[in-house]
């Protein structure tokens, strides 16, 4: 099952980390931490790779238009599996899965797939609010609840 | 390969080190022989990559081979004490060589040859004898000078070389022959594969023989058996270079040992050997570039012993073993990435050196669980003492198989020995080893942000090795990273950590830097605690010891606190804190009020502090630091005069800070460079914080204060958010108060002296000093570079260097001062001049104030006039080519297009070299007269040509014309334009005919024709005359003529009109005899020499 989600900005700064549980012990969180923001690295990498691709070939636009923003499993350890996710505005989507529960190790791709799609449209309403405001974290109770929601009934 | 930490893990150098096939070399004398010598550094010297795998051993006479064991016939009783033998690979590798080479100096055709013979064979005898039992393969290397023999011995060679085999029993291809003169490298090579191939021949017989024990082993008691002889098959071949096969057979032997049964005692012996077998087998499969089943291997070897832990009090080696697994298996993964194979960023090995590190984190944990009462070594006899035969196994009960401890009291001493040594390792030493090994493969891979957080956790270890300078130093770094990519969860994480590891050390400066970021809204403390913080950096100011952070190691307290008695009254008094870096509690913006300040008004910067931290600061000074282009000056700042500010929590302060300008700073910009916050409680101790403002810094607001106050609860000061910096402006000179007034006559003609004159009046309240004028030329778009065209002067006719300046000393209140420039341009063109004004004035408020006044007028350049050429013959009429020795007129016309009347003084015309005057040089028709805009002035000047020129010529001439306005008498310009050319032709003849202009009726005059030749040869013409109604005429009607060369024929007519008018008289037409080339040219000259027009009067009868 998925242990935890994350929307990144486009200046790779943390804009929601939410996990499922109500743990707020420290050491939980700041592992949860650590394993998003290495995925970074990893998630910089595709990108890089794949905006090279594109600037090969002639028709930019057309192929921007047609990249999956799903980036799919970007890496695994011994005990989690992290897949990526990027929209058109370079804000980064992850969600985590815990390879060691029997649920979280057989997800398959399509799941985590369609859970990021939401995921993004959850995204997008949230920051729709005439409130938010672009670039800052998103501290949205009812974003909150939906992605827990989320993590617990989809994925 | 990176050097890995030791502990009783490590791997046996003979478990690492390339199998190479040993070859033994017997009979050389290297310390006294040359020639040996020389031979054995060819074998032992300089060993590529490229070479065979071998390894050469010098045999000396008193190396002695191990002695053979017996061979067993049976199996059915021999109980293995143990798995692999420590000794074996050893003996492999360095005693027993799979080729014994003998050296022997000696010709084909030595004279004493049946000795030499006999000597070598013996040599042979005794190796032989020595190596009694052991395969090991013999071979003769006869070392010879290499002179070739001579023909009648070739055959000598070859008998004598039979000869030698059947003496020493050997093989004819076991001997070589080593010439050692040429070529030594050469054949050393060859020689080198030859023994490699019989090298490869004698493993593959020993891997036979051990294939032969296989049948007599059972499962039940010789497992272990199995295990060793696969191992054996797989090393020999590894020492033939047979990978692919020495890979097969150590997989038999993994899987055979797979089915091992393992208890307590034997677990340690098993997972050595599982762990040796395991290297083998990843270093062959990346030999093989299979990195991929590597990998895979790894794996599954991690996989299926990771639960095979052993006894627990013995947990910790357990994790040890699988630390130095993963931490080998990336050594060789680094090698094999640096012979070549790409390692990606999601498979390298800094990986496996993190699974190391985390391994042996566990390790310490359960060292600390299962160690805690290993509070001393035991009493001797010493446990551990004393040598094992097989790998893994416990020098307490060497060989022993049964799984129940033999002797408990012993065992447990060796236990609490084993738990001792492993309480007095250093794990962090090891942990910071395998997380360097693994930084610098993330940096390499592409993974700033893993090797952020292992250089963290790196941090981490230092810190519970009590190193807290060199964790800060790392955690500082890192701090910095987070900070800018805004994760505030993890910056305040490494801060906390700095923060303890700050107060540990009793590093001061760092303390207050961390604590000062740690009052950040951004970064969360332990227990929400920040009023502890604030009121430690009070105590630091007061040089009082701050209170401890919390959860720290209780050991490390009172050292720290030692620390902070020696450092809390001693320097550095002065902490000094980059502001702009960091986040703090302190926000400073500062704004010039304008953007531009006049040289006589004051400058006035506003600053906005405001204190994010819910208390109350008083700063003891705040001062602001300019810079100009010659000065950088510190600006104390004030409350309302009052020095001591104190600044209130969730509040915005306004100061404003005037200052004047330095008269030197005109024309340039002030920045403001820094802002600094003095904290101090007069106890020497001070701090310092620095808000610098960055030149390149663009500041960036990602948020818009606007956007930021639009939502219900706004989140900060409105009012501080939307305050612009503006660091930047610019110092101009005071407002001018002269006036200029500039007269001129405009349009200027081309190439005259133009006069400007221009006036300045002092409109200032007081007289002016020291005025300096310039008159310059403004470079423009459509002119360039004008001072290349353009002179300027203050006197007409003489051209002086640009920029014209002179000094017009004072000037009084209202008073002027005129002066008058010419300037002269080659060019019709548009030329800008500036006339820039320079003076120095006494003001009250600021005394010898430069001012600068710069006014620019405009002058357009046109021409004077435009000379166009007419060309025509003598008879006026317009020609179009003129002929050698032939006059014509050349009519220059003068066209007026200046606007004022102007005076022609003289014109002239200077003819080109292959033109000459008609006359003697001309007077001209024009001079002296006067002309008004759009006359047209006439001249005319009689030429000639003097030869007909290789090319057309381009111009007749340059014609000058010497003029002036006529309004003005002074001086006069002279203006040369080049009259266009007229093409000159030559003709073998030429022609002269005298006749009147008007002649009366019926009056008979003569018509005297001339012919002259102009050439070398004679000329013969036909000439007819063609006469006309209107006149009579009297001679030849038609005559053959030759004109002699430069010479003359003269032909006489008389021709008598007889009506009146404009008559055609008759005409001559030539045709030449012979040379047809000319006849064009002559028919012309004759064409356009005869009259075509005789005006013939009435006669009046008196």
């Amino acid at each position: 099952m998925a242990v935890c989600v994350a929307v990144i900005g486009k200046d790779n700064s943390p804009l929601y980390i939410g996990g499922v549980g109500n743990d707020t012990n420290t050491d939980n969180e700041l592992s949860r931490q650590w394993l998003v923001h290495t995925a970074l690295d990893a998630l910089e990498e595709r990108l890089a790779t794949t905006n090279t691709n594109t600037a090969n070939s002639a028709s930019n636009a057309s192929r921007t238009d047609l990249r999956d923003l799903y980036l799919g499993l970007l890496y695994s350890t011994d005990t989690h599996k992290i897949y990526g996710y990027v929209t058109n505005t370079r804000i980064k989507l992850v969600l985590v899965t815990s390879s060691t529960s029997p649920s979280g190790s057989n997800i398959r791709d399509a799941e985590v797939r369609t859970a990021l799609r939401r995921l993004h449209a959850l995204y997008a309403d949230a920051i729709c609010n005439p409130f938010h405001l672009p670039g800052e974290q998103i501290t949205s109770s009812k974003f909150d609840r939906q992605v827990k929601n989320l993590l617990l009934n989809n994925v | 390969m990176a050097t890995q930490p030791s502990d009783s893990t490590e791997f046996p150098p003979e478990i690492i080190l390339k199998p190479l096939a040993l070859i033994g070399l017997s009979g050389l004398d290297t310390i006294n022989n040359a020639v040996h010598k020389a031979i054995w550094d060819a074998f032992s010297n300089n060993r590529r990559a490229d070479r065979a795998s071998v390894r050469f051993k010098l045999l000396n006479n008193t190396f002695e081979f191990p002695v053979v064991k017996p061979k067993r016939n049976s199996y059915e009783w021999y109980i293995p004490k143990g798995i692999l033998k420590k000794n074996w690979i050893h003996k492999r590798v360095n005693l027993i060589p799979a080729v014994v080479v003998i050296f022997y100096d000696m010709e084909w055709n030595d004279p004493q040859w049946n000795e030499k013979i006999i000597e070598c064979a013996s040599r042979v005898q005794s190796i032989r004898a020595a190596v009694e039992g052991h395969a090991t393969r013999v071979a003769v290397v006869v070392v010879q000078s290499g002179l070739s023999p001579p023909p009648s011995e070739y055959m000598l060679g070859a008998e004598r070389a039979q000869a030698l085999c059947a003496a020493c029993e050997i093989q004819s291809k076991s001997l070589f022959v080593l010439p050692h003169s040429d070529h030594l490298m050469g054949y050393i090579i060859r020689l080198e594969n030859a023994f490699y191939d019989i090298a490869q021949n004698y493993y593959h017989h020993e891997t036979k023989n051990i294939k032969q024990h296989r049948d007599h082993l059972n499962k039940t008691t010789h497992q272990y058996l199995f295990v060793r002889h696969q191992y054996k098959l797989g090393y020999l071949n590894e020492l033939k270079q047979d990978l692919s096969t020495a890979h097969k057979h150590y997989m038999h032997a993994y899987s055979n040992l797979l089915e091992t049964r393992t208890v307590d005692t034997n677990m340690h012996e098993i997972r050595t050997v599982a762990g040796y077998i395991n290297y083998k087998l990843c270093k062959l499969l990346f030999a093989l570039n299979l990195p991929r089943d590597a990998i895979a291997q790894l794996k599954s070897h991690i996989e299926r012993y990771k639960s095979r832990v052993g006894p627990t009090e013995l947990l910790f080696e357990h994790y040890a073993w699988i630390a130095r697994q993963y931490s080998a298996f990336g050594e060789l993964f680094d090698e094999a990435i640096r012979a070549g194979l790409p390692g990606i960023q999601s498979q390298h090995p800094g990986f496996y050196y993190q699974q190391a590190a985390q391994f042996t984190t566990m390790r310490r944990q359960a060292m600390r669980s299962v160690c805690c009462d290993a509070m001393q070594y035991p009493p001797p006899p010493d446990p551990l003492e004393g040598t094992v035969e097989f790998y893994g196994q416990r020098p307490w009960r060497p060989g022993r198989l049964s799984a129940d401890p033999h002797y408990p009291q012993k065992e447990q001493a060796a236990i609490l020995a084993l738990q001792y040594s492993e309480r007095m390792f250093n794990h962090s030493g090891m942990i910071v080893s395998f997380l360097g090994s693994a930084i610098s493969q993330f940096k390499t891979f592409h993974s700033p942000r893993m090797r952020k957080q292992l250089v963290v956790e790196m941090a981490n270890e230092y810190y519970y090795c009590n190193d807290f300078g060199k964790a800060l130093t790392l955690l500082s770094h890192m701090l910095w990273d987070y900070r800018r990519e805004k994760w505030w969860f993890l910056a305040s994480h490494v801060l906390n950590r700095a923060l303890q590891c700050a107060y540990l050390a009793a590093k001061i400066q760092d303390y207050i830097q961390l604590s000062v970021e740690a009052l950040s809204k951004h970064i969360q403390v332990p227990n929400n605690d920040k009023e502890r913080i604030f009121r430690n950096i009070m105590s630091v100011l007061n040089l009082t010891i701050p209170a401890p952070e919390p959860e720290l190691p209780a050991s490390s307290q009172s050292k720290a606190l030692e620390l902070w008695q020696l450092a809390v009254e001693k320097e550095p008094f002065v902490i000094a804190i980059d502001m702009v870096n960091i986040s703090s509690f302190l926000e400073v913006k500062s704004k010039f009020k304008q953007q531009i300040y006049r040289m006589d008004e004051v400058v006035e910067v506003e600053v906005y502090v405001r204190l994010s931290y819910v208390t109350s600061l008083e700063v003891k000074k705040l001062f602001l630091t300019i810079s100009s282009k010659t000065e950088t000056i510190e600006i104390p700042i004030s409350d309302n005069g009052n020095t001591l500010i104190s600044l209130v929590g969730g509040k915005v302060k306004k100061f404003i800070c005037q200052f004047k300008t330095n008269p030197n700073d005109s024309g340039t910009d002030l920045y403001i460079k820094n802002v600094s916050i003095v904290l101090d409680s007069d106890r020497k101790r001070k701090i310092v914080m620095n808000f610098k403002v960055e030149d390149t810094k663009i500041v960036e607001t990602a948020v818009h204060p606007e956007l930021l106050h639009f939502i219900l609860s706004p989140k900060a000061d409105y009012e501080f958010d939307c305050i612009v910096p503006c660091t930047t402006t610019s110092i101009t000179a005071r407002e001018c108060r002269l006036s200029l007034d500039v007269s001129n006559a405009c349009p200027a003609l081309q190439g005259e002296w133009f006069p400007t004159s221009f006036t300045v009046v002092n409109n200032e309240e007081s007289q002016v000093n020291d005025m300096l004028i310039t008159v310059s030329l403004v470079s423009t778009l459509d002119n360039q570079n004008p001072d290349s065209v353009t002179d300027l002067s203050w006197k007409p006719g003489q051209s002086q260097g640009q920029p014209l300046k002179i000094s017009a000393g004072t000037v009084n209140k209202n008073s002027t001062y005129s002066n008058k420039f010419y300037l002269k341009s080659n060019r019709t063109t548009n030329i800008t001049v500036e006339i820039k004004i320079v003076y120095i004035i006494d003001l009250p408020e600021m005394p010898k104030l430069e001012c600068v006044k710069e006014f620019t007028t405009k002058v357009i350049v046109i021409k004077p006039f435009e000379v166009t050429t007419q060309f025509v013959g003598m008879n006026f009429k317009p020609i179009s080519k003129c002929f050698v020795n032939d006059d014509f007129v050349v009519m220059p016309q003068i066209k007026i297009l200046s606007p004022w009347d102007l005076l022609i003084v003289d014109t002239e015309l200077d003819v080109a070299a292959c033109f000459d005057y008609g006359d003697s040089k001309p007077s001209s028709c024009v001079s002296n007269l006067e002309v008004a805009e759009k006359n047209v002035a006439s001249d005319a000047v009689c030429v000639r040509a003097k030869y007909k020129p290789k090319d057309p010529p381009t111009r007749v001439g340059l014609y000058n014309i010497t003029w002036r306005r006529s309004n003005f008498q002074g001086h006069s310009v002279r203006s040369t334009t080049a009259l266009s050319g007229i093409p000159v032709d030559d003709c073998p003849i030429s022609l002269q005919v005298n006749y009147p202009e008007i002649i009366e009726l019926q009056t008979s005059v003569p018509l005297k024709c001339t012919l002259f030749g102009n050439t070398n040869t004679p000329i013969r013409l036909c000439l007819t005359l063609e006469g006309t109604d209107a006149y009579m005429f009297s001679g030849y009607k038609r005559l053959m003529v030759t004109v002699p060369p430069h010479d003359k024929v003269d032909l006489c007519y008389n021709i008598q009109p007889l009506v009146t008018g404009n008559t055609t008289p008759p005409r001559l037409k030539a045709t030449v005899l012979g040379e047809a080339a000319n006849q064009e040219v002559v028919k012309e000259m004759f064409d356009k020499k005869f009259p075509q027009n005789i005006f013939v009067m009435p006669k009046y009868n008196k």
